[in-house]
């Protein structure tokens, strides 16, 4: 893992706030100076963030203030429903399913390339998008969720996550609650055994197996609950986003199992989404995620949290070319899963593993 | 009604009023939000339903409500076999210091952050732990969901045990001595003075300490949150998730709603018990 260093930080935050200037972030005499409240995610996200937004502040004189999700990102859709219209965030930091959700309760502003010229570096495919087509995300990171486990904690190597059934694994399968990842872990577990989306029923089934095997030691809703979990080494195998998997990686040998034979990796983008508000506060806000989407900037973020940047321009970190895929590599090894039905379900799953996981796990 | 009537009405209205806007509203609230359908997608959806209060009365949800409850019943009364004698040593005895000690030492627990004393537990008892070999005191191992309800109810305990003793300092220090002192001097033995005078007497407190810390249990959240390892948990996290999570409000109000009912059932059953226990009470 490349560490985000003073020296490195200096060098990208010149060469970002340079590239920023010239690539469409220059203010002009008209853009007056704006107070924005930004949604992050703790640990490696919000630490990146607040040094990035250092040398923003000092460049646009837009002032950033913080606050982090708590739970799973979907839990700021709830907290913003009863608020709506009055809702006092302008950016959201999240992904895919709950941008989707957001875009259903029609709370985002679209963004465009004539207003937020580092878009044009960002693959089309990345960016969520409305009913009409418009572009309704601002994608920065693209991200995974596989399964993986800590070397100096496990005696073989894993193959196949039907190894996870034999008695070594007894109590060490960190899991994370099926509404966190929008129920990836459903759908992995489905597809071992055959099974997809909307064939989820294989899924259920092995999972009871893991589950009345007494396999799973610990159920997470978090990043930092993950990441605890894994680096205490109270459990030592897990499935969870690679966000999560590059801070026990740091310390600790760790294989993370993107290329298995019989499984996929899950790919999904991260980025901001911006809320509907003011004329002004909506400009400021266009102004800070294009910030982060130029070039240097975007590599900058990307590289502590372990994420593959999104601009085309941006190279993503050496530790991470181990776990994404080569072009040729993705119909393989990678998956992207349907998450608009899978948002639809979860309600669905959740209420199962309340009645047909939870008490398994108890026994 | 007398003439200073309207005076006290006027002096508890501002109590009442808040009462009414900050918790009747609010419940109120819950329980017609309960009767909506979930819709996915929908902050204020329309129409109106039983099915999330019948999805919970299914026996498998009974394992929650009977589980928290569970947790309930068992940590209260450790608070109070564990905080009776702390409570009549320090309203009791003749030795300021040790008094000012079981004070500082119970006022100090209530004082500290609650994430910090769960925390505390999670590292010295947890799987990593330098004392995890705890668990096979139970004959268990620290990984299993069975010593991670052991650790919840140790997380409950460090929760209700200061507020269990405090309630019950007071009710110790208004029991007359002169009253044991009577019975002894008629030459009942020590046993009996405790059960047949200070318990009497006392039970009112400790039924008030059994409810305080009871109410406190079964409400609590962030205990089996960080202490059951996902494995453990309480309606109050089942409420969580669906109101958080899933934004599945309606079905999180039902929750609520049916953990209220059976609390003020619970209660009620209790002081009812004892009142009829304790015939002095009837009229108290």
């Amino acid at each position: 893992m490349m560490p985000l260093d003073r020296r490195r930080f200096l060098v990208g935050s010149g060469l970002g706030a340079t590239a920023a200037l010239l690539g469409g972030a220059r203010l002009t005499p008209a853009q007056a100076a704006e107070q924005l409240m930004v949604v992050q995610w703790g640990a490696a996200w919000i630490d990146v963030s607040r040094k990035i937004v250092e040398t923003y502040t000092k460049e646009t004189g837009d002032k950033i203030a913080w606050e982090l999700h708590a739970g799973g990102a979907m839990a700021i859709v709830a907290k913003i429903r009863p608020q709506w219209p009055n809702v006092g965030y302008n950016l959201i930091s999240a992904w895919d399913p709950v941008f989707q959700a957001m875009i259903k309760e029609d709370w985002l502003e679209p963004v465009s390339l004539d207003e937020m010229p580092a878009l044009k570096d960002i693959p089309p495919a990345f960016f969520q998008k409305d009913a009409a087509g418009r572009l309704m995300s601002v994608p920065l990171s693209t991200s995974g969720a596989f399964w993986g486990y800590r070397e100096d904690l496990v005696d073989k190597p894993i193959e196949s996550v039907e190894q996870l059934l034999e008695p070594r694994f007894k109590g060490k399968l960190c899991v994370p609650y099926p509404v966190n990842l929008t129920g990836l872990l459903m759908l992995t577990l489905a597809m071992q055994r055959g099974g997809n989306e909307r064939n989820i029923e294989p899924g259920w089934a092995l999972l009871k197996e893991l589950a009345q095997r007494g396999q799973i030691g610990r159920v997470i809703n978090n990043n930092s609950e993950f990441i605890n979990a894994m680096s205490s080494g109270e459990t030592s195998v897990a499935f969870f986003n690679i966000g999560a998997w590059t801070q026990v990686r740091k310390n600790f040998p760790t294989k993370i199992l993107s290329r298995l034979a019989d499984n996929r990796g899950f790919l999904f983008n991260e980025g901001f989404a911006i809320v509907k508000s003011d004329k002004d506060k909506v400009a400021a806000s266009k102004r800070f995620a294009n910030y982060f989407a130029t070039p240097a900037i975007n590599e900058m973020y990307n590289l502590p949290l372990g994420e593959g940047p999104t601009n085309s321009k941006a190279k993503p970190g050496d530790d991470i070319a181990d776990v994404f895929y080569k072009p040729d590599e993705l119909a393989r090894y990678a998956y992207i899963a349907d998450f608009a039905y899978m948002a639809s379900q979860v309600d669905l799953w959740a209420k199962r593993w309340e009645t047909e996981i939870t008490p398994l796990l108890r026994t | 009604m007398t003439a200073g009537a309207p005076r006290s009405w006027g002096l508890v209205a501002p109590a009442l009023l808040l009462l009414v806007v900050g918790l009747v509203c609010p419940l109120v609230y819950l329980a017609r939000e309960s009767l909506h359908p979930f819709v996915d997608g929908r902050a204020l959806p329309t129409g109106w339903t039983v099915t999330n209060y019948a999805e919970l009365l299914r026996p498998a949800y009974a394992f929650y409500f009977f589980d928290t409850l569970r947790f309930g019943l068992v940590v209260s009364a450790l608070a109070l076999a564990l905080g009776t004698p702390l409570a009549w040593i320090a309203a009791r005895t003749a030795r300021s210091a040790l008094r000012r000690a079981i004070l500082g030492l119970l006022i100090g627990l209530l004082f500290t952050n609650l994430v910090a004393r769960l925390y505390a537990i999670l590292v010295t008892y947890g799987t990593t732990g330098p004392f995890s070999g705890f668990a096979r005191l139970f004959g268990l191992s620290a990984a299993s969901p069975g010593f991670a309800a052991i650790l919840v109810g140790i997380g409950l305990l460090h929760f209700v045990l200061p507020v269990a003793a405090l309630t019950l300092i007071g009710t110790f220090q208004n029991l007359n001595p002169r009253l044991e002192e009577a019975a002894s001097s008629l030459g009942a033995p020590r046993w009996r003075v405790a059960l047949g005078i200070l318990l009497p007497l006392a039970a009112p407190g400790l039924i008030s300490a059994f409810l305080i810390t009871f109410a406190m249990c079964i409400s609590n959240f962030v205990v089996p949150l960080l202490l059951g390892r996902g494995v453990v948990l309480f309606t109050t996290n089942l409420m969580y998730v669906r109101i958080t999570e899933i934004a599945n409000y309606p079905s999180g109000a039902a929750i609520g709603i049916i953990m209220l009912v059976l609390v003020f059932a619970i209660v009620y059953g209790l002081s009812a018990l004892a009142r009829r226990l304790l015939p002095g009470e009837a009229t108290s």
